[in-house]
């Protein structure tokens, strides 16, 4: 590299380093000021480990059922010019951008019509999560099959694979990394909601609802261990992930 | 599907076909296909060849007919019709090695003799070193090699090449021509092979077409449609030069045309009998290593003529000179 490059590359460094500082503080002052000891005592209270495998379980199912359910529709829209495609590609963006506590206020107003048990249930918090996260994966799906050549399927076709044949075999093994980035992008996106949650079903507490509560009741002596247990489970679980695609790579 | 009385010797039979794309109209397009025959399809970039071919494949949905050994096949789809097609970008599966692309269509078909075939493929396109590498790893000539060896693993009737070879370095390509010569015969298949390319055109056609803005202009044996052009789109296109009206020959016939080699024209004083004769005024004169690139201007039109540096020894011809030009009426081309 050019010696002359290095005054451009540090004043970069610098202003990208506080972002960085800035980001990370309040993570690494948390862990610090929280201890390894109350981060472990708290794991075993029983409230908080089931909270938080509700809100990871929880956001999983959202996340499966978008995988079934969004994974084809964002294959159309990557595919396919229809009638009213634009009107389709801005309402599924609509959850990104409303507060996220009226998005509870409409899956209220929407399901809690005596046909689903939706408030206080797990099926509500799913709903919940589902409904503020699931453009993350139908976009990131989106992106995934336009990188991926239509000659591709083309030429699986006339070597005998039927389309779902195609899709299966060329189609979804190639777009694979931005289906996955996106999928974790909603489920983690999911492990965080609350204002949607929190208006559906109070209890059984997600771990976001849970911290809310200790905080408000017991104050942040109390909430923090909780708040550092779900950031630890929820880091190790999104690093183990990437490493198992970039494994598989 | 549907049987029509069709000749044996007919492998492609295509009726009326007929595709709009945007402002793009391709056809109608009629024109037939014999067994186990290399038929070249030449078109410029942008005439239609590839939606031809991918029409033919079936990828593209396009009103008319296509009959396969008697059969229509205009409704059936692609993975059914047992066309193999190759892409001048190899298209090779990137979630897959070499080993795998090439076998693809074991999962789908029941390829006979599958072991065997492979491991023939193989030698004959001498991809033997390759076939455990990543795709990623491969040069040019080497995906191209494998994409065809995947198409023909598929044991398909018709092979349908779009631009085989233009993204192939030059030092493979004589020997990926030879190859694709060989298939024919060797697996019993015919193929249909699109290109802008002349000298692929004339060394693997047994027949050609030309294909110019979505129209089949010319169809028929190698040697006719590349010396005896139909008409004056085919002739410019294949490069035919000093294109003019029959009338300066003396002709009636109006809208007729005929061309003349620049090698075969000649120049002297003298007007001459047997030959046609056109008295001319030189425009410019060009020096090239052995020969001049001589533009001689004869009433409106200007003739273009390549004549050896040994021809003009002591005629001193300059710009601006008038003397004759000579042309045999053998060298004429009547279009």
């Amino acid at each position: 590299m050019m010696i002359k490059d290095r005054g451009f590359l540090l004043i970069f460094a610098f202003l990208g380093s506080i972002l960085v500082l800035f980001l990370m503080m309040p993570l690494i002052k948390l862990f610090v000021s929280v201890g390894f000891l109350d981060i472990f005592t708290t794991m075993q209270d029983k409230e908080v480990y089931e909270s938080i495998f509700l809100t990871l379980k929880s956001s999983f199912y959202a996340v499966l059922f978008v995988c079934i359910t969004g994974i084809p529709l964002a294959y159309l829209i990557a595919r396919y010019d229809f009638w009213g495609k634009s009107l389709l590609e801005s309402m599924l963006d609509i959850p990104v951008m409303v507060p996220h506590t009226a998005a509870g206020i409409a899956l209220l107003v929407a399901f809690s019509n005596g046909y689903f048990d939706f408030i206080d249930t797990t099926t509500g918090i799913v709903s919940a999560m589902m409904f503020l996260s699931a453009p993350f994966l139908i976009n990131g799906a989106k992106e995934g099959f336009k990188k991926v050549d239509t000659k591709y399927e083309h030429v699986a076709r006339t070597l005998g694979a039927s389309p779902m044949g195609a899709f299966f075999s060329i189609v979804l093994p190639n777009a694979r990394n931005d289906i996955i980035n996106g999928a974790l992008m909603m489920w983690s996106r999911g492990l965080g909601e609350f204002g949607a949650v929190v208006i559906i079903a109070y209890h059984p507490m997600v771990a976001p609802v849970l911290i809310y509560d200790r905080f408000n009741n017991f104050g942040l002596k109390y909430s923090a261990p909780v708040a550092t247990d779900m950031i630890l489970v929820s880091v190790c679980l999104f690093l183990a992930v990437r490493f198992v695609n970039n494994r598989l790579r | 599907m549907k049987a029509t009385g069709f000749s044996s010797q007919l492998m492609l039979k295509i009726e009326d076909l007929f595709l709009k794309r945007g402002s793009f109209v391709l056809g109608k397009l009629s024109f037939e296909v014999p067994k186990h025959s290399y038929f070249v399809i030449l078109g410029k970039t942008g005439s239609g060849k590839t939606m031809l071919l991918e029409s033919i494949a079936g990828i593209q949905s396009a009103e008319g007919s296509i009959y396969f050994d008697g059969v229509d096949m205009s409704k059936v789809a692609v993975q059914k019709r047992n066309f193999g097609f190759v892409y001048q970008d190899f298209i090779l599966f990137p979630n897959m090695s070499v080993e795998k692309n090439i076998r693809y269509s074991a999962r789908y078909r029941d390829i006979k003799d599958s072991e065997a075939l492979f491991e023939d493929i193989v030698q004959f396109l001498r991809i033997e070193d390759i076939l455990h590498r990543d795709i990623k790893h491969l040069s040019g000539g080497e995906k191209q090699r494998v994409a065809i060896a995947r198409a023909i693993f598929s044991r398909p009737k018709l092979l349908l090449l779009d631009e085989p070879l233009s993204a192939v370095d030059p030092t493979f390509r004589n020997s990926i021509m030879k190859s694709l010569k060989d298939i024919v015969k060797r697996y019993d298949m015919t193929i249909i092979h699109v290109t802008h390319n002349f000298r692929e055109a004339s060394f693997l056609a047994d027949r050609v077409g030309v294909l110019l803005d979505g129209k089949m202009q010319q169809v028929g044996p190698t040697y006719e449609v590349l010396n005896k052009p139909k008409n004056i789109e085919v002739a410019k296109f294949l490069g035919f030069k000093n294109i003019f009206p029959t009338t300066i020959l003396g002709f009636d016939q109006h809208n007729r045309y005929f061309s003349v080699d620049p090698n075969k024209i000649t120049f002297g004083e003298k007007t001459r009998e047997g030959v046609y004769c056109f008295a001319c005024e030189i425009e410019n004169i060009l020096g090239i290593s052995d020969h001049y690139k001589v533009f001689a201007k004869v009433g409106e039109d200007t003739f273009f003529c390549k004549v050896h540096k040994s021809a003009f020894e002591g005629k001193e011809l300059k710009d601006g000179d008038k003397t004759n030009i000579y042309i045999e009426k053998k060298d004429v081309a009547f279009i």
